[in-house]
């Protein structure tokens, strides 16, 4: 059956101007009666495809008409109507075509058929049908059988007899549309499938089966100029490189969308160059980072002082550490998780109201779950004899920068 | 903190709301005795000649001591309202007692022994008591200034709320449980197996939950009206309010900075808690429990659950929320909170108590200006007493715990080396935070067993 697929259009169409011819012939058969119109069904939808498979070669491929011919022929038919034609075509398809038209058993090899085939084969059979009650009338044996499709006035008819003949069938138990399918393509009858019935596929299905053997598939020919892969070319090799910035830049305004992506890129790009301008403001409303905390002499021995704390985060510390008396500037930050602590001057310690940190005057933590001791600042005496202050740098206890000159000054 | 309403005054405050109170569980309990006799579901507790002593008469004596409570809180007459507290000594001496150690080892005895003695405490007229003392010894403390100072304090109420919603919800699974396991014991089927009747969940579930959503809705409405969010002072980066304390349900974690550095506390151990919990599917085996309460079938799976909820959570969260003062200290619940507290702390590290206490030597520290590596191993070994310590509670408890326990045994054989490594661990990294408490709290005044603050590692 994958045979069939391969023919083209145009043999496709030659198939069903043939089913046409074919069909219209077979209808010239006076036939009027159920029964008779069912054989003359049968009559004609078996050399249609008899006709088919020959001009496609091959002879267990029964493929003649695809959609094709329901354009070329009688106005439009309704898939409903070609459903009915269907089930009225089957039970002739398998009980009485095969003793009947035994000339060409091997045209209705069962096979599994396309639905192309199935909808082909109910056409034809329907054309048949449809004009079957035109016979009587007989405008028909006038037409060419070959050259002329199926006139006009036929497909009025075609109508009706579908209707008339859907009932007639439906006497045949359960026609599903899936089950019609099914059976046309193993070519058995429609609805639940007996045990025997089974029994006797593969054999039918079996001398396919060496014929499809036999195909010889021609030569392929070779392809033309226009459908071969084009080569491909070396980046560079063809144009010059200065295309290249002209190509470039030419995308970028090459359609109004890509204008429109270009705007926003530069856009964003102007908006991040104004973001890093931002991150360096002209003036500082923070305060300074180096400030002047008055002379030595103005603190006594043991002072924290405080005032600095609201301002600048820092406390000026005169007291003794490792035996020396010095004035260093303590960080007002807690090395726990940076709360402020407050100086608790009945208790003589830093204290952090989060998690209960406690540092002695010379900012070394001792309570709480603080890790290491406060910070310290730089801290020198400036020309004027000040004290100052630089919060840019730090020197931390545990790291061992306490003994930095710079951390502190000795009085 | 609050010194600006003089006793009386305070006591004319709160006399509204008390009377209110006290009617308020006046009629509950009427309601639960009238309840109990028209459902003839009252239980006799005992007998005196002819008549009986049922619950319902239990309940109705107690709403009538509800009852005359609630004029005596109305009237706000220091008199009067001086019976309805509790004694000044017996507040004074709860102060005393209560320290950190006291709450925290106090309250996981309490929860064992409830645990323990589970089938008694979870009867309904047990539970109901229960509830009774402890809305009565609330309502008899809020005369106490301090005490209604924290306790109706709007960051505060939720948590009030949640003891006792979470009592409630305790109670109801408990119960459950305890009634599923004696079932199991004589072959019935669980409660929940009996009552599997199915809803649709269009209209019955869909529309119970919608109930519940206005419902909830209005409640919290009205909430946000009653009660303000508190407005401070403007914020400043050099002045931490006194006490700093994180939003209610970030407590228990803030209870755990102050034993561990921030590093650990604030996110490696909160990451183990949440991959903990991911791990839990591969960890249990225990099939039993699906659908229905039990405890006698999940006994491990129910005891650590307990523990790292009830214990580490939510005991922490109450502890952080009422105990705990100005400059974090511990606070009783009828203490002033007096900024100016002072607590003799002096945390030293293991490291410090190997080198210098033991040894009586000086600490190892690498020669000035040696280079990093060299410091870095002298830092090793100073810290080496806790890293040892630390490797050893990690690596041999759990194989110790398999040799000399049946019930590890057990586990292990079921679950196999990886997968029990993996829990074991997990359960001890819960176990260390307890320990760790006790090791800061105890006459030592451990700091960290392992103390880097050079590379910001602390244990």
């Amino acid at each position: 059956m994958a045979d069939s697929k391969k023919m083209s259009v145009a043999e496709i169409l030659a198939a069903c101007r043939k089913v046409d011819g074919g069909a219209s012939d077979s209808s010239e058969t006076p036939s009027s009666a159920a029964p008779a119109e069912s054989s003359g069904q049968a009559e004609s939808s078996a050399p249609a495809k008899a006709e088919a498979a020959e001009e496609s070669s091959k002879p267990a491929a029964p493929k003649p008409a695809a959609p094709k011919p329901a354009i070329a022929q009688p106005g439009a038919m309704s898939t409903a109507d070609i459903l009915a034609a269907a089930r009225g075509a089957k039970p002739a398809g398998a009980a009485g075509a095969k003793p009947a038209a035994g000339a060409k058993p091997a045209a209705k090899s069962p096979g599994a058929m396309s639905t192309a085939d199935i909808l082909a084969a109910a056409r034809a059979g329907k054309g048949d049908k449809g004009e079957s009650p035109a016979a009587g009338e007989a405008p028909r044996p006038k037409a060419s059988p070959k050259a002329a499709p199926a006139p006009k006035p036929a497909a009025a008819k075609t109508q009706e007899a579908a209707g008339k003949t859907a009932p007639v069938s439906k006497a045949d138990g359960p026609k599903d549309t899936a089950s019609i399918l099914a059976a046309v393509r193993q070519g058995a009858k429609p609805g639940p499938v007996s045990k025997s019935d089974l029994a006797g596929r593969p054999a039918v299905e079996t001398p396919a089966r060496p014929a499809k053997a036999k195909v010889e598939v021609p030569p392929m020919p070779a392809k033309p100029e226009y459908a071969r892969a084009p080569q491909p070319q070396r980046a560079g090799e063809g144009e010059p490189r200065r295309g290249f910035l002209a190509a470039f830049f030419g995308v970028l305004i090459a359609s109004p969308l890509a204008i429109g992506f270009s705007s926003l890129a530069v856009t964003h790009l102007l908006w991040a160059l104004g973001l890093a301008r931002f991150m360096f403001p002209n003036i500082l409303t923070e305060p300074p980072t180096r400030f002047r905390v008055g002379f030595p002499d103005e603190y006594a021995p043991g002072q924290v002082e405080e005032k600095f704390k609201a301002q600048f985060g820092v406390w000026i510390v005169r007291y003794e550490f490792e035996g020396q008396s010095q004035i260093f500037a303590l960080k007002t930050v807690c090395t726990h998780l940076g709360c402020t602590p407050n100086w608790l001057d009945g208790e003589q310690k830093f204290k952090c109201p989060c998690h209960g940190s406690g540092f002695y005057k010379d900012g070394i933590n001792f309570e709480g779950p603080a890790p290491r001791p406060l910070e310290r600042y730089a801290i020198q005496v400036a020309d004027d004899g000040q004290l100052e202050v630089d919060k840019s740098q730090k020197f931390q206890q545990e790291l061992g920068q306490w003994t930095d000159p710079a951390s502190f000054v000795p009085v | 903190m609050h010194g600006h309403v003089s006793e009386p005054e305070f006591l004319e405050q709160i006399s509204g709301f008390l009377g209110v109170y006290y009617l308020t569980l006046a009629t509950m309990n009427g309601i639960a005795a009238y309840y109990l006799w028209q459902s003839k579901r009252s239980a006799v507790l005992f007998r005196v000649g002819k008549n009986q002593f049922t619950t319902a008469t239990l309940w109705l004596a107690v709403s009538v001591v509800f009852l005359f409570l609630a004029p005596i809180a109305m009237s706000g007459d220091p008199q009067w309202m001086r019976l309805a507290s509790i004694p000044q000594p017996l507040r004074d001496l709860a102060d005393f007692l209560m320290g950190p150690v006291v709450y925290t080892v106090g309250t996981m005895v309490v929860l064992l022994l409830m645990f323990l003695a589970r089938e008694f405490f979870v009867k309904p007229v047990v539970a109901w008591g229960l509830l009774n003392l402890s809305l009565l010894l609330m309502g008899l403390s809020i005369t106490d200034v301090d005490f209604a100072a924290i306790v109706t304090k709007p960051d505060n109420v939720p948590i009030v709320g949640l003891v006792f919603l979470l009592g409630f919800f305790t109670w109801l699974a408990t119960y459950r449980a305890v009634e599923n396991d004696k079932r199991k014991e004589r072959g019935e089927p669980s409660l929940e197996a009996l009552n599997n009747e199915k809803i649709l969940v269009w209209p019955d579930l869909v529309y119970t939950e919608l109930i519940c959503m206005v419902a909830l809705t209005a409640f919290l409405l009205l909430w946000a009206i009653g009660l303000q969010a508190p407005l401070e002072e403007p914020a400043s980066s050099v002045k931490t309010p006194n006490p700093s304390k994180a939003p209610w349900y970030f407590l228990g974690l803030q209870e755990m900075l102050v034993y561990f550095d921030p590093w650990m506390a604030g996110v490696v151990l909160p990451s183990l808690v949440i991959f903990g919990l991911m791990a839990i599917p591969f960890l249990d085996y225990n099939k039993a429990g699906n659908g229905y309460y039990t405890i006698k079938e999940r006994m491990f799976a129910y005891l650590t659950f307990q523990f790292g909820f009830l214990v580490l959570w939510i005991t922490l969260i109450v502890m952080g929320t009422f105990l705990r003062g100005p400059n974090w200290n511990f606070f009783g619940v009828y203490e002033t909170w007096d900024t100016h507290k002072v607590e003799a702390l002096n945390n030293v590290d293991l490291s410090e108590y190997f080198w210098i206490y033991l040894l009586g030597q000086a600490r190892p520290q690498a020669p000035a200006g040696s280079a990093t590596a060299t410091k870095l191993a002298f830092i090793l070994y100073r810290e080496a007493p806790g890293i040892i310590a630390l490797l050893l509670y990690f690596i041999v408890v759990p194989p110790a715990l398999v040799l000399y326990s049946k019930f590890f045994r057990r586990l292990f054989a079921h679950m196999g080396f990886i997968r029990y490594m993996v829990m074991a661990n997990l359960l001890l990294m819960m176990a260390l935070l307890p320990i760790k408490m006790i090791f800061r709290w105890s006459p030592l005044n451990m700091k960290y067993f392992i103390a880097i603050p050079e590379y910001l590692t602390n244990l």
